[in-house]
């Protein structure tokens, strides 16, 4: 399987006038701890594309201290298709969220994983095994045959965004600085299969 | 002044824009709320008030720059600003670190007053009880289900699902399934009808089952509920395994959560309680960086403001300081320092009136002066000022006519340091130096001296000069140059006189000559030869001496009447060549003559100039005897604007006597033995009747020299 990976400046306004502010402490920007997608396929099944990713998501210290620290976490798996054009701006033709939340739960000593998008909840003993669930998407169905034109040519995004709105107040201007908690993934290019 | 109103040091625009800082801190601040509805905003709210900041710090170190730079330029007003804006940051700073640093010590301690060990300690033995009550719970429903299995053990194929349903009921679970080795399900009951599948153990679940032989665990089933999945082995010929469901009670599993809650709460607090500083610390810095911005960056415009009026001051001050009057300079502020401007450009308008007026006055008496100084220049007479120590301050023109001496290139010398340089003058210089400082009035005198034209006679005038409380400031001396008024004073009366010998002894010498004749006539013939002869010698005699008085009295005559008779333009070398040739065969006499360069035109009577060189001519060829030599030259000389023929005639013989060089151009005036003394009389009188001087030149040490000059005849008479 061949991945392209795309360098686009990241589209958070604030991170990047963070940055400016902060580059002497970004210097590191979060190479060490961003997520990765390491497996991209689109697959044609009877009258529908499906997409199916595989997600490495590497957490920091940081991070992992916060999360047992009843910290959640909430991560948003994008999925996006383009119509591909050479003279002009491409045409999405779907941009969909999966989002994720991860949080600990003391009493049972446990991770619980919620799906946001759906509102399916699953609990795991081990913080691998509650990353390893929000880690595959099989056969996410994306478009209908008939939208595609086998004439064109048509690309697949997929990203992992970490949210770091969502933090705790404290803890937002830290991880706007700190590369421990750039945990996003840059986005992932793929030719959809027709 | 027209209007009271005050107006603020600071525009409009300023205010709003210190209001927006504001609001941005507020609401910053609101947004730290973690249940504000801002706090999503709360990092655009950062970042806003960030970028405030730098545009802030940008405004008040441009002005800053800016300050400095004026200062070093040395402009106006800049020193005061730099003093008001210390003043004013040093002022603003101190209580506001003073503040900064306890509000800072406040902080810190009262995050750090939240939390406590006991606190820390007492969440965890509420989390531990709340574990070890649902813990006690499901070990209970574990042995519960153990025993279930006991009856399954013997239960056929076919009546299973119908003691599942049993067995459900009996324990209390809300849903049992029996599941195969492999993980089919074999029956299942469940308190909801409506649940056709029942809840799957995951992969989990089956490895530690197939390790352990049971399994037991709390499970979250929707959000809030929770559930107790207990699994055990159903030890018949084929290995099954039993799962059942118990719910925990509502009340049971709310006071857990509430545990929980309270504790990932205090733990999450705990583990955010330096961010928690380090937040509140970079709002708290950030609110009181800006505030001094700003409150610098207002106080820049509100002390410019401030200063305005001034740096218009030093300017309006540097400006009159060059002598630039006319200063209006604009009324900023109706305030103390708008009427000080005002005040400012009244006076710049009273001194600029007065400047006018002085300067006219100036104007005025310049004026004077110049009149006074033009009518000084063509007098006549000499004037020249001094001053207390009679030093000269002023002299005129007329001074260096008669003096011919540049007296006003002299100013702050006296005169005995003029005769140093002029020997020639000492005698009149001394004499006026003398009486100078001898008279305490007005005093008059008469100098004579012997000059570069010959004698010169100065009437002199002194007055001194006092000032009003009766000091002696100065002197001044008028001086006129006499010399010819008193030569044609003479000559006046030599003139009436030669008439009245005329009038008075001509007519009865002919009476006289001819009485004698008569009587020699008469009597001739009647005498004795001896009485005949001493009456022949005696009217001899008496004829002879009448012809002679007859003579003088015909040159007496000729003395007094006008010899300018018929003015003709002369050209003087062709007339000096035609009388020196009539004497030119005169043995033993060398004459030299240089004519100069050009025609020497005068205008005059021919016949009174030729009687002029004749005269001269025959006194040197008297002089000089039967050897010598005349030197005649004609030239060109220029002499107060006016230009004149010069004569040189010069002789070798005996020369003048010293003390007949001032008389003997006056009548009866001779060195010879025979003579008149007429002569030279004659001589001067046509002279000065055609406009010349006649004088010996004193300078010459060999025999005689006498230096005529006539005016020469300029383009107009030709």
């Amino acid at each position: 399987m061949r991945l392209l990976k795309s360098n686009k400046p990241s589209y958070c306004l604030l991170f990047v006038a963070l940055f400016l502010l902060c580059s002497s402490l970004n210097t590191g920007y979060g190479a060490e701890f961003s997520a990765e997608v390491s497996q991209l396929e689109s697959v044609h099944q009877g009258d529908s594309y499906a997409l199916s990713a595989g997600v490495i998501y590497h957490l920091s210290d940081k991070a992992k201290r916060a999360l047992q620290n009843g910290v959640p976490l909430f991560w948003d798996l994008h999925f996006k298709i383009q119509q591909h054009r050479d003279l002009f701006w491409n045409i999405t033709l779907l941009d969909d969220v999966i989002r994720y939340r991860i949080q600990y739960h003391a009493l049972l000593n446990m991770y619980r994983v919620r799906n946001e998008t759906n509102g399916e909840i699953t609990s795991f003993s081990t913080l691998s095994a509650a990353l390893e669930s929000m880690s595959t998407v099989t056969y996410y169905p994306t478009l209908k045959s008939a939208d595609i034109n086998p004439q064109n040519h048509y690309i697949c995004y997929v990203k992992v965004d970490f949210d770091r709105d969502v933090l705790p107040l404290p803890l937002r201007p830290i991880a706007y600085v700190d590369p421990q908690w750039y945990l996003s993934s840059d986005w992932t290019l793929w030719p959809l299969k027709k | 002044m027209a209007s009271e109103k005050i107006t603020p040091p600071v525009n409009f625009y300023v205010l709003i824009l210190f209001g927006l800082i504001l609001l941005s801190l507020q609401l910053m601040s609101s947004a730290m709320q973690e249940s504000s509805q801002l706090s999503a905003m709360y990092s655009w709210l950062l970042l806003f008030n960030a970028l405030g900041s730098v545009v802030l710090l940008i405004l008040v170190g441009a002005n800053i720059v800016s300050l400095i730079q004026h200062t070093k330029r040395r402009e106006a007003g800049s020193r005061l600003t730099t003093r008001m804006v210390s003043l004013f940051v040093v002022l603003a700073l101190a209580p506001a670190v003073i503040v900064f640093y306890f509000s800072m010590q406040f902080l810190h301690q009262g995050i750090d007053s939240w939390f406590n060990v006991e606190i820390d300690r007492a969440l965890e033995d509420a989390l531990e009880l709340s574990q070890a009550s649902l813990d006690q719970r499901t070990r209970w429903h574990l042995k519960q289900t153990q025993q279930l299995t006991g009856k399954l053990e013997e239960s056929s194929d076919s009546m299973v699902a119908a003691d599942i349903e049993n067995l459900r009921e009996l324990s209390g679970a809300s849903e049992m399934t029996l599941f195969s080795h492999q993980g089919r399900i074999i029956a299942s009951s469940s308190i909801n009808p409506g649940d056709i599948l029942p809840s799957l153990p995951d992969e989990h679940i089956w490895l530690q089952l197939r390790q352990n032989g049971e399994y037991v665990a709390l499970t979250p089933i929707h959000e809030e509920e929770l559930m107790v999945r207990v699994i055990v082995t159903v030890k018949t010929t084929e290995t099954k395994y039993l799962q059942a469901l118990y719910p925990v009670p509502v009340r049971i599993a709310d006071l857990a959560d509430s545990v929980e809650f309270a504790f990932v709460r205090y733990q999450e607090m705990n583990y955010l309680r330096n961010s928690l500083k380090l937040s509140f610390s970079l709002a708290l810095s950030l609110v009181l960086l800006m505030s001094l911005l700003a409150a610098i960056w207002v106080a820049f415009i509100s002390i410019r403001n401030i200063t305005a009026p001034v740096k218009e001051l030093v300017k309006g001050t540097k400006a009159v300081a060059l002598g630039y009057y006319d200063q209006d300079l604009p009324v900023l502020a109706q305030d103390d320092l708008g009427f000080l401007v005002e005040s400012f450009n009244d006076m710049m308008h009273r001194i600029a009136r007065a400047r006018d007026e002085t300067r006219q006055a100036g104007v005025e008496v310049e004026n004077q002066r110049a009149y006074l100084e033009t009518i000084l220049a063509n007098l006549t007479a000499g004037v020249i000022s001094f001053d207390a120590i009679y030093k000269i301050r002023t002299a005129n023109q007329a001074a260096y006519r008669i003096f011919h001496v540049h007296v006003n290139q002299f100013v702050g010398q006296t005169l005995i340091e003029l005769v140093q340089s002029y020997a020639e003058l000492a005698e009149p210089l001394k004499s006026i130096q003398r009486l100078l400082e001898q008279a305490d009035d007005i005093w008059q005198q008469r100098i004579a001296f012997l000059g570069p034209n010959g004698r010169q006679e100065l009437l002199c005038r002194g007055t001194p000069l006092f000032s009003q409380e009766g000091l002696r400031v100065g002197a001044v001396v008028v001086f006129d140059d006499v010399t010819d008024l008193i030569q044609a004073q003479k000559n006046a009366a030599w003139g009436e006189v030669a008439r009245r010998l005329a009038h008075e002894i001509k007519n009865p010498l002919t009476p006289i000559q001819l009485s004698a004749e008569r009587l020699q006539h008469k009597l001739a013939d009647k005498l004795e030869l001896a009485d005949a002869v001493m009456l022949q010698k005696s009217t001899r005699t008496i004829v002879q001496q009448v012809e002679a008085m007859k003579e003088m009295v015909d040159d007496f005559s000729e003395y007094a009447k006008p010899s300018k008779k018929q003015a003709v333009v002369i050209d003087l070398d062709l007339l000096i060549q035609e009388v020196l040739a009539l004497y030119a065969l005169k043995s033993g006499v060398r004459f030299i003559a240089d004519y100069g360069i050009g025609s020497q035109l005068i205008h005059g009577d021919p016949v009174s100039i030729r009687q002029v060189l004749h005269n001269l001519i025959k006194n040197a060829l008297e002089a000089i005897g039967s050897n010598g030599l005349i030197d005649i030259s004609l030239h060109r000389v220029q002499k107060n604007n006016t230009d004149f023929i010069e004569i040189g005639l010069y002789d070798d013989g005996p020369g003048i006597k010293e003390d007949q060089i001032e008389r003997i151009f006056e009548p009866y005036v001779t060195t010879k033995v025979k003579g008149t003394g007429l002569g030279l009389a004659i001589v001067k009188k046509i002279i000065e009747e055609h406009g010349g001087a006649i004088w010996i030149d004193t300078a010459r040490k060999v025999g005689a020299g006498f230096i005529i000059q006539f005016p020469a005849c300029n383009a107009e008479q030709l």
